[in-house]
């Protein structure tokens, strides 16, 4: 007798694109559309796919449903993060102007109050632009989020820090810095070379900076506690076919992209890789993330 | 990316020249041939269509010179009834051949091709000694039968130009290459840099490194230059041709073939793309170098730019991916580009929308002089002060720009606020909830009230 074949929850619903859907990176930027969206998909498709493919607890849709609902269709950026076959999500919240008390970070703690509890409470009179927290699997089956990080702006250069807010400390966690790929390639390189996790007398600068990706709108280098990063923005599906295929990404992911290209094409999207150089001289991936709005 | 942008991008054609593919077989088997594995799938042009191409080009004179190509396109028995027409119908002032040059050793079959109109003749020379090429074609005797053929050629009235693919078996053999050539006469000669478009991984290990393949072809050059043979180069950054740098010509003829063929066209790239003077026409380096080889980045020599850098078409910024809307009006927002729809073309025109978090904002343009303006659109208040109001919207405008007449500009934006109130049946919202950010900060082009 055999035992019966496991069940596989049937896949989440594609969304498609509505006439009131704004376009945005995920820096919160505004882009045109690359195409006629009418027919094709929201960009938040990418976050229900990786879902089903992490087997999340449909109570994470719910919360994901009150965070949307509060903070506004478009208007929240969602980091789908991989990291040797896990995946989690990493939620950001813009306000640059401190301007919508919806998306200051209480309002949307309040939000997911009835899924998960967030820990920390970040002081409102801190200047974040921008604040962000994880969440995994089962996060909203009554779990709890004990970090919360606050982004800061540099003065008049694109980029930031973040700090790592738990219920017991606060601490530095990441510089970065956006620049336009073509006309600031110097300053990339340089930012890139100056490492203290990768030798570039043994890894050539074309493992980073990586010619199927070179070609997009923006690239961030990210200075981090453990690993330095590199984020390329504007890319487009086919380009993120190509990421997920080189990060290794779980095969259901990168077939859903594969299957949905014609309906993804319209959509630029932002990808990130986060390095580090191992003893033998080879560049490990630590993390990577693909990134789409809500 | 669209496969045309794709040519686009790194294939910008010579308007003038057609290549037609007229099959698809070949009797050497070139380590580093491009359509290997395409000799098995790929088809020729069918006579038919090229009867059509024929008449197509009597009437719009697109094309001074079609190109016959394969394949080795000697094979095909219906090559001469492909030239005949071609040049019976008077539809091209030039008909060349494209050839591995091994069945011109019969001096019978060359001067039939001459009769029947060729005049131009663009032959494959890969090696400087017989072992070298026929060890890259793949058949032994390759070589002495070309040599022939470039002898017969000799004896008749036409052009001859040879071609060479640059890649690490041949590195310096080049310089020979070209004293083969002078002593054949052939008053022109091309280097394609190795493209693997059926090998991206390069396991055949063709690909040359160009610290060790320029030094031979910039002799080369220096030698074409001293006895009076013009060259051309393709598919090689130009900083690293030094003086030659000018024999830079990537561009290709409109090519009649499978749309296939162009999937697997490589993709190129460079560091300095947006740094250098010189990368319009310089493609840079194949996406597979620069995985087997690294950028490059010291090696490379840009000339600082001085004009703006603008974004090559095909690029991220143009058109992405297959199936893109050719169109040069915007397309991105169907539902708000309708709300502005009808505005008199003598007024203006819409050049893009954009969504922002609490906007939609219009850029318009006059139809003269370039001036533009962004009208914009937020959520209806009584309060704040607008140029007009729609059921569901304020409307504004902000960031003139340019030299225009004030009368011209109020009847751009009169007429465009009149269209949007007259469409907005309330189907459309924008989020009420944050303030005006850009207008707010912009008090010098504050809107007046209408």
């Amino acid at each position: 007798m055999t035992a019966p074949a496991q069940q596989m929850p049937a896949p989440r619903p594609l969304v498609y694109a509505g006439a009131e859907d704004r376009y945005f990176d995920y820096c919160l930027q505004p882009y045109d559309p690359l195409r006629d969206p009418r027919g094709k998909l929201r960009s938040e498709s990418l976050l229900w796919n990786s879902l089903d493919v992490a087997r999340a607890a449909p109570s994470l849709d719910a919360a994901l449903g009150a965070v949307q609902r509060t903070a506004g269709r478009d208007m929240t950026v969602v980091g789908v993060k991989h990291q040797g076959g896990r995946i989690w999500w990493e939620l950001y919240f813009y306000d640059r102007l401190k301007e919508d008390p919806a998306v200051r970070a209480a309002s949307i703690i309040d939000a997911v109050a009835p899924w998960f509890h967030v820990v920390p409470r970040p002081r409102e009179t801190v200047p974040y632009f921008m604040f962000s927290f994880d969440v995994h699997p089962d996060t909203a089956d009554g779990g709890r989020v004990d970090v919360v990080n606050l982004y800061l702006p540099y003065y008049e250069v694109q980029g930031g820090r973040s700090y790592k807010l738990s219920a017991d400390r606060l601490e530095m966690d990441n510089v970065y810095r956006f620049l336009h790929p073509k006309t600031e390639i110097r300053e990339i390189v340089h930012d890139v070379r100056q490492s203290v996790f990768v030798d570039f007398t043994r890894v050539p600068l074309s493992r980073i900076l990586l010619p199927e990706l070179i070609d997009c709108n923006r690239i961030c280098v990210a200075k981090k506690r453990f690993a330095d990063a590199v984020y390329y923005s504007g890319i487009d599906v086919g380009q993120l076919r190509f990421f997920l295929r080189t990060l290794c990404y779980p095969e259901p992911i990168v077939a859903f992209v594969e299957a949905q290209r014609a309906a993804l094409d319209h959509l630029r999207f932002d990808v990130g890789i986060d390095y580090v150089m191992l003893p033998d001289g080879s560049l490990s991936t630590t993390k990577s993330s693909y990134y789409c709005t809500l | 990316m669209t496969e045309s942008a794709m040519r686009d991008q790194v294939h910008p054609t010579r308007f003038r020249d057609l290549a037609v593919t007229v099959d698809f077989h070949c009797h050497s088997a070139c380590t580093f041939c491009i359509v290997q594995e395409g000799m098995n799938n790929y088809r020729g042009v069918p006579f038919e269509r090229f009867v059509a191409i024929v008449d197509e080009n009597l009437r719009s004179r697109k094309y001074d010179r079609v190109i016959f190509t394969g394949g080795e396109v000697t094979l095909e028995k219906s090559l001469f009834q492909f030239v005949a027409l071609a040049r019976s119908s008077g539809a091209f002032r030039h008909v060349r051949l494209q050839t591995n040059g091994r069945k011109l050793a019969d001096p019978a079959f060359t001067h039939a091709l001459v009769e029947a109109g060729i005049d131009e003749f663009f032959v494959s020379l890969h090696g400087d000694t017989a072992d070298l090429h026929d060890r890259i074609t793949q058949r032994a005797g390759s070589f002495d039968e070309l040599v022939r053929g470039l002898a017969h050629l000799a004896t008749h009235p036409v052009r001859r130009i040879t071609n060479t693919v640059v890649h690490r078996t041949n590195i310096g053999a080049f310089e020979n290459i070209v004293g083969i050539a002078h002593a054949h006469g052939v008053s022109e000669m091309e280097f394609w840099n190795y493209l693997p478009m059926e090998d991206h991984a390069d396991e055949r290990n063709l690909i040359a490194p160009l610290p060790e393949t320029m030094p031979s072809l910039r002799t080369a050059l220096a030698r074409c230059a001293a006895l009076g043979i013009r060259a051309v180069t393709k598919y090689v950054p130009r900083c690293l041709l030094g003086e030659h740098g000018a024999t830079l010509d990537n561009s290709q003829p409109d090519t009649i073939i499978v749309e296939t063929f162009w999937n697997e066209f490589p993709r190129f790239a460079c560091l300095y793309e947006g740094v250098c003077e010189h990368s319009d026409e310089c493609l840079g380096l194949s996406h597979d170098y620069v995985r087997k080889f690294g950028w490059e980045e010291a090696a490379l020599q840009p000339v600082p730019r001085t004009r703006p850098w603008r974004p090559r078409a095909g690029g991220v910024d143009g058109k992405a991916d297959e199936t893109a809307d050719e169109s040069a009006a915007p397309h991105g927002h169907p539902a708000w580009e309708a709300l502005i729809a009808g505005v008199p073309q003598e007024a203006g025109h819409l050049v893009r929308v954009q969504l922002n978090r609490n906007q939609a904002r219009y850029t318009l343009a006059l139809p003269r002089g370039g001036a533009t303006v962004e009208l914009v659109l937020a959520a209806r208040d009584q309060e704040t002060p607008a140029l007009a109001r729609s059921a569901s919207f304020n409307i504004f405008y902000t960031q003139l720009k340019g030299s225009y007449d004030r009368a011209d500009m109020e009847r751009l934006l009169r007429a465009a606020a009149e269209r949007i109130i007259a469409h907005d049946d309330g189907s459309l919202s924008l989020d009420s909830r944050k303030g005006l950010v850009q207008l707010a900060r912009k008090g010098k082009e504050r809107p007046a009230v209408v």
